[in-house]
């Protein structure tokens, strides 16, 4: 899932939750000084778990009044098109509020996520090696205009998901194409007609997968695995205002590319369908694209407007006065996600060398001129597998914490014969905190020993890298990847980054006994899995190193008094919206 | 939106010297720009504003030379030490909390770390070589269009003025931001793109400034045309452009002074404008840049925010108010 | 004067179809690939050259200019049909394409725009007219005196100050910190949503556009009545014994406002075509907001727009003063 401001791509699925101070125990202010370890231990769980309607309800809440929620340094998504959901804004926005998928999430009152049905009757039945999942739909789930929701329009969103030319930033790319039986050529039902691997009969809808994929369950709760009408719901006129099957809906002109997104409550929405969600506020506004520094000011002011906002990230700079002024509602969610710096396989063949731009990473200056604070939104890490992913495993890639050292740095380039080691990389000098990091990454790399060439590009750094041809990307020897992953599982974190072809793979790592163990493990017991990635993540790091995981990623995230049922959605990282209420 | 009207009309201490020495080479006596000189000499103010802009122009030459003297430069400051950045993210030593600090004069910059000095430094330099390029350019093209237009007349001078009044027609700023981008996406990853960058924003300037020397050129050239001197000069058949540069430019210099002292300080506003809305120079250092980056900051470190504001301040006042002026001083009608 | 006023009209008219062909000329060369933007938006960053291609195909950029330029221009009469990767978006007329970044009609985006503009353009000149022309008839009453001479001063130290740094100031420190009650809340609320806070919102930005701008015209205005105060018929009137508020409102005034009207035209249209220092300090979402987030994501027809705008409402405010000025000093009409 892409996060859109930072370099990052793909999926932000983190199943763990956090230990932020003051928490729901309320010890209501807090100190001023933060210690650097204070999320290793994220004590969290992750489970599925059936459930029914209606949710339970929050403690304290109360029904009414408008809740505004402001979105700093990000536009917000360019459409709301269910089928080309896949950034962690937009998909915790929707998928809390407006669009109901298969399954959802929810957070449980100990704070650990659970994978609860939402449209579907149960969390659906697979066959013996998960080639074929079943599900029936609810009776009596609505749409917003008092229509009921078929299976046949959930089959209608999951074929559309193949059209992968018209919905260019939908997961279906990645997942229905991938694992859905159709045939190779198909593009969705609108240019390629109907696909027989997606059967609905009634109530039921029988989703046939080309190989095992025990993760469907988990795949669905993206809103692209939800209903489409079968009418009126062509791309883009429909992406602007989608029928809502959620507690909210989307006004007329409701929603304002890059500006705004207003949504009111959707009547036809039944609770007692929904085990997850909620109803409590009147109405939601969410601004995008605002100004950091204007939104700490707004939560720091304390005033009547300020109660019943809701701000989406909290600056570097105020996050301490932010967390004195906020007290509980100050919340520090983890997320399941890496960045990485990615030294070409091919150019740097030397472990060293790897080991050596490891050791030259200047982390804490870095962090803080990229505008994050070290230790408390950037933790320091090991592995491509982030803190809470079943099956991690705590090892170092070189027997003790990369932490920076120029000394040790210089000594290995020494070692791999190459001191003054050049390396080329691009940064964005059109944002200046993107190009303050850069430049403080650059000041440790030369302590360290190395040589830095830095070039300005301000265009897209993934299609930068995906371009073999470039005269700009053959100059590169060191790139760079920030990924979360879709669902909590390493198989959404190892196979992009390492396996040899993908796209995200920046480092062009290709090595065949990797590739065979990706292979390998897919068709391994389900329960032997998990581990299975957690050995392959330290054997990688350990052997190789072609990924140099840089930092796991934290949000803050803060609210006025007057909000209540405040949380993070660990599976998101991003708020849970389903739980807000206004105080009265 | 005051940048465009302003760009059109002002004054370079260049052509305060030129002021200066330029009666030497005229008659001697009475010629009017040695009574201007010297009703300036005489204008307290007029003074002072000059020994203001002197010293931002040496500090723009000599700012290598500073920066070393202060033992600061532009090198990434060390901001997990020089920052309190698990309290308020504000410097350990110096502003805004702590007394000054002598290895610091005018503080580091939140986040980065930066030294604040020498980033001032080099903006006031970034600031200075670009306005005064510019002004060079847009009255070199402004004079050569007006002299054109003014003495050839006729089917030349309409063109000529079709095209001017075609180019006031252009809001200047939404010009800027439609040229913006294409020099972005066409020079962004060129190993030059720093320079490119400043040619481009000098290009853009030039090319939305020159409109009010040209005018002003070629009021003045018609109404020189007719004088005997020049009519003398066309009847013993002095070749046109001997006529253009020798004996109408020197009548012009007074007029194109005035224009000029008043288009500097239009275009130093200008960079930093376009600077602050992030479509300016965004490599190296520019105060309009250290303000976008500032403004968070004013409660918490006012001081950040204040050195680039002031000194653009400063220098922009101080160069209209001396362009005000050399105005009235070369203005005839002007009484002393 | 009917035919002065078609002359003139005729220029405009040229005027603004060489700068829409300018603008035009500018976003088809200017860009390695004008389909780049649009490519990059649609397909989530991965614009394959292929895809490119295509792009490229699909919005006439393989086809010469003219042709090209031939189908905007009829666009904005009768409307047209554009392909949108494989989709045709029909655009009615006046047509400027769509937006690369919402994909909405730039015509409707720049009509939902328009009123925070005006808004903001109008209240703020009134402000300095109702700021500037008294100060200035004040001073010109008391010229040579202290207090003129501290006035003239003082505002020509204000009016050096580049304006954003001033409006940047004030914003920050009315909003921030001062926490004004009702200057500190700017922003945009649509007049007919709730009068009260539309004002309230714009209060702090007319206020700095009116100070700020006000300078200028107690200039104008002083130099003005300076001037029409030592002229002949003004001493007659003085001399025959007329009360002076009477020779200065009524003899004084009348010939002095004729050069500060027209230059307020100039300005309104200045100011109409995009206020962008104002709205990105305070945060309006009007044309200049809009136009600079379009420079920021490259929505290349959303640039052109505002451009062509800008420059229509300036030649068009040109033409407007140039008529009216013509319609009250005849000696115009005939040179």
């Amino acid at each position: 899932m892409k996060r859109t401001k930072s370099l990052a791509v793909v999926a932000g699925f983190a199943m763990v939750t956090l230990a932020a101070c003051g928490g729901d125990g309320g010890d209501g202010g807090g100190s001023g000084s933060t210690s650097k370890d204070k999320f290793i231990d994220p004590a969290s769980s992750f489970e599925l778990v059936e459930a029914e309607g209606a949710a339970p309800e929050v403690e304290g809440a109360e029904e009414g009044g408008v809740i505004t929620v402001l979105v700093p340094s990000d536009p917000g998504p360019e459409d709301l098109d269910p089928t080309n959901g896949w950034s962690v804004l937009g998909n915790s926005i929707q998928q809390a509020l407006t669009n109901r998928s298969l399954t959802q999430y929810r957070r449980n009152p100990e704070g650990g996520t659970e994978v609860v049905p939402d449209l579907a009757t149960d969390l659906g039945t697979p066959n013996e090696d998960f080639t074929e999942w079943t599900f029936t739909i609810k009776d009596g789930v609505k749409w917003e205009t008092g229509d009921p929701v078929t299976a046949e329009e959930v089959k209608n969103g999951i074929l559309r998901s193949f059209d992968t030319e018209t919905f260019t930033s939908g997961p279906g790319q990645a997942y229905t194409v991938g694992w859905v039986d159709c045939p190779e050529d198909y593009a969705g039902p609108t240019k390629s007609g109907d696909c027989d691997a997606v059967q609905a009969d009634g109530q039921e809808l029988t989703i046939r997968m080309s190989k095992s994929f025990p993760d469907f369950n988990l795949w669905s709760t993206f809103m692209a695995i939800g209903p489409i009408p079968l009418e009126n719901s062509e791309f883009p006129a429909y992406g602007r205002a989608p029928l809502s099957t959620g507690p909210y809906k989307i006004p007329e002109g409701g929603f304002r590319v890059n500006e705004s997104l207003r949504l009111v409550k959707n009547d036809q929405w039944d609770p007692a369908t929904d085990p997850a969600r909620h109803q409590y506020a009147d109405e939601f506004l969410i601004k995008f694209d605002q100004d950091q520094e204007k939104t700490d000011q707004i939560l720091l002011s304390g005033n009547a407007d300020a109660a019943t906002t809701v701000a989406n990230s909290l600056g570097a700079t105020n996050a301490n006065a932010l967390k004195e002024a906020l007290g509980s509602n100050y919340i520090q969610q983890t997320g399941q996600c890496i960045s990485t710096r990615t030294p070409d396989y091919n150019k740097i063949p030397q472990l060293e060398i790897r080991q050596a731009i490891a050791y030259g990473f200047d982390f804490d200056n870095v962090q803080l001129a990229s505008g994050n604070i070290p230790g408390v939104t950037r933790i320091p890490a090991q592995g491509l597998m982030p803190p809470g992913m079943a099956g991690r495993k705590e090892f170092f890639p070189a027997g003790e914490q990369f932490a920076y050292n120029p000394e040790k740095a210089k000594q290995l380039l020494e070692e791999a014969g190459e001191p003054g080691f050049k390396l080329t990389y691009i940064y964005d000098d059109s944002d200046a905190e993107t190009k303050a990091g850069a430049e403080a990454e650059k000041a440790g790399y030369e302590a360290a020993g190395f040589t830095v060439e830095m070039i300005p590009y301000q265009e897209d750094a993934y299609a930068l890298f995906d371009d073999a041809d470039s005269p700009i990307n053959k100059k590169l020897n060191l790139r760079a990847t920030n990924w979360c992953s879709d669902w909590p599982a390493g198989s959404t974190m190892i196979p992009p980054l390492v396996q040899t072809g993908q796209p995200y793979n920046t480092s062009y790592f290709s090595e065949e006994e990797v590739d065979q163990r990706i292979e390998e493990i897919a068709t391994l017991p389900i329960e032997e899995q998990a581990d299975a990635w957690g050995d392959l993540d330290e054997m990688i790091a350990q052997k190789y190193l072609p990924n140099i995981v840089t930092a796991y990623r934290n949000d803050l995230f803060g609210a006025g008094a007057n909000i209540g049922g405040f949380t993070g959605d660990a599976a998101m990282s991003a708020i849970n919206y389903k739980d807000l209420f206004v105080k009265p | 939106m005051s940048i465009p009207g302003e760009v059109i009309t002002t004054h370079t201490e260049d052509s305060v010297v030129e002021d200066a020495t330029a009666p030497r080479e005229l008659q001697a006596g009475r010629s009017p720009l040695r009574i201007a000189a010297h009703r300036i000499r005489k204008d307290t103010v007029a003074m002072v504003c000059l020994s203001i802009v002197m010293l931002f122009v040496l500090i723009a030459i000599f700012a290598g030379t500073l920066a070393d003297l202060f033992n600061v430069n532009l090198t990434v400051g060390r901001p997990a030490e020089q920052l309190d950045f698990l309290g308020d993210g504000m410097p350990l030593n110096g502003p805004p909390n702590y007394g000054f600090d002598p290895e610091h004069p005018f503080g580091v910059a939140p986040k980065t770390a930066n030294d604040n000095l020498a980033y001032w430094l080099y903006g006031c330099r970034t600031s200075l070589v670009i306005a005064s390029t510019a002004t060079l350019f847009a009255t070199l093209i402004g004079v050569v269009t007006g002299l054109v237009a003014g003495f050839a007349g006729g089917v030349v001078d309409k063109v000529i003025s079709f095209v001017i009044d075609l180019f006031l027609t252009l809001p200047f700023l939404l010009m800027a931001l439609i040229i913006a981008p294409i020099i972005t996406s066409r020079f962004a990853s060129d190993p030059d793109y720093p320079t490119i960058q400043k040619f481009g924003l000098v290009a853009v300037l030039v090319f939305f400034g020159w409109m009010g020397v040209a005018r002003l050129v070629r009021g003045e050239t018609m109404s020189l045309r007719e004088r005997e001197f020049i009519q003398a000069s066309r009847v013993i058949g002095m070749p046109t452009g001997r006529i253009l540069f020798k004996e109408l430019l020197p009548n012009l210099v007074a007029p194109i002074v005035v224009a000029v002292s008043l288009m500097l300080p239009g275009f130093i506003a200008a960079e930093a404008g376009l600077a602050f809305l992030g479509i300016g120079v965004t490599q190296g250092a520019s105060w309009g840049q250290t303000i976008l980056q500032a403004s968070p900051y004013f409660e918490k470190y006012p001081l950040y925010l204040w050195e680039p504001l002031l000194g653009i301040v400063i220098l922009v006042v101080a160069l209209n108010l001396l362009g005000d002026a050399i105005r009235d001083a070369v203005d005839p009608k002007t009484r002393r | 004067m009917f035919a002065y006023i078609i002359k003139r009209l005729l220029t405009g008219v040229v005027v603004v179809v060489l700068v829409s062909m300018a603008v035009f000329a500018l976003l088809w060369y200017g860009p390695e690939s004008p389909a780049r933007p649009i490519c990059v938006q649609e397909t989530s960053n991965r614009c394959t050259d292929e895809r490119l291609a295509n792009f490229e195909e699909s919005m006439g950029y393989n086809n010469p200019i003219y042709v090209e330029y031939g189908k905007y221009a009829k666009g904005i009469f009768v409307g047209r049909e554009m392909a949108l990767g494989g989709n045709t978006i029909q655009c009615d007329a006046p047509c400027f394409g769509f937006s690369f970044r919402s994909r909405a009609l730039v015509w409707d985006e720049l009509i939902e725009r328009l009123p925070a503009t005006i808004s903001l353009a109008i209240g703020g000149a009134t402000l300095y007219l109702l700021l500037g022309i008294p100060i200035g008839i004040a001073a010109a009453r008391r010229r040579g005196t202290l207090g003129d001479k501290l006035l003239v001063s003082s505002f020509l130290v204000i009016s050096s100050i580049p304006y954003y740094l001033f409006a940047l100031v004030a914003w920050l420190y009315c909003t921030l910190v001062w926490d004004l009650p009702v200057l500190g809340d700017s922003g945009y609320t649509p007049l007919l949503d709730n009068p009260a806070k539309w004002f309230a919102g714009l209060l702090l930005p007319w206020l700095c556009l009116g100070i700020f701008n006000c300078t200028a015209y107690t200039r104008y205005t002083r130099g003005a009545m300076v001037e029409s105060l030592s002229e002949d018929y003004i001493r007659t009137a003085k001399a025959k014994g007329l009360p002076a508020r009477t020779v200065v409102y009524k003899h004084g005034l009348r010939s002095a406002l004729v050069p500060v009207v027209t230059i307020f035209g100039i300005d309104l249209g200045i100011l109409l075509a995009g206020t962008i220092f104002t709205e990105r300090i305070f945060e309006i979402q009007g044309i200049g907001l809009w136009g600079l987030r379009a420079v920021g994501s490259f929505d290349l027809p959303v640039i052109s727009a505002t451009a062509m705008f800008g420059a229509i409402v300036i030649i068009v405010s040109n033409i407007i003063v140039d008529v009216v000025y013509g319609v009250l000093d005849p000696r115009v009409r005939v040179s």
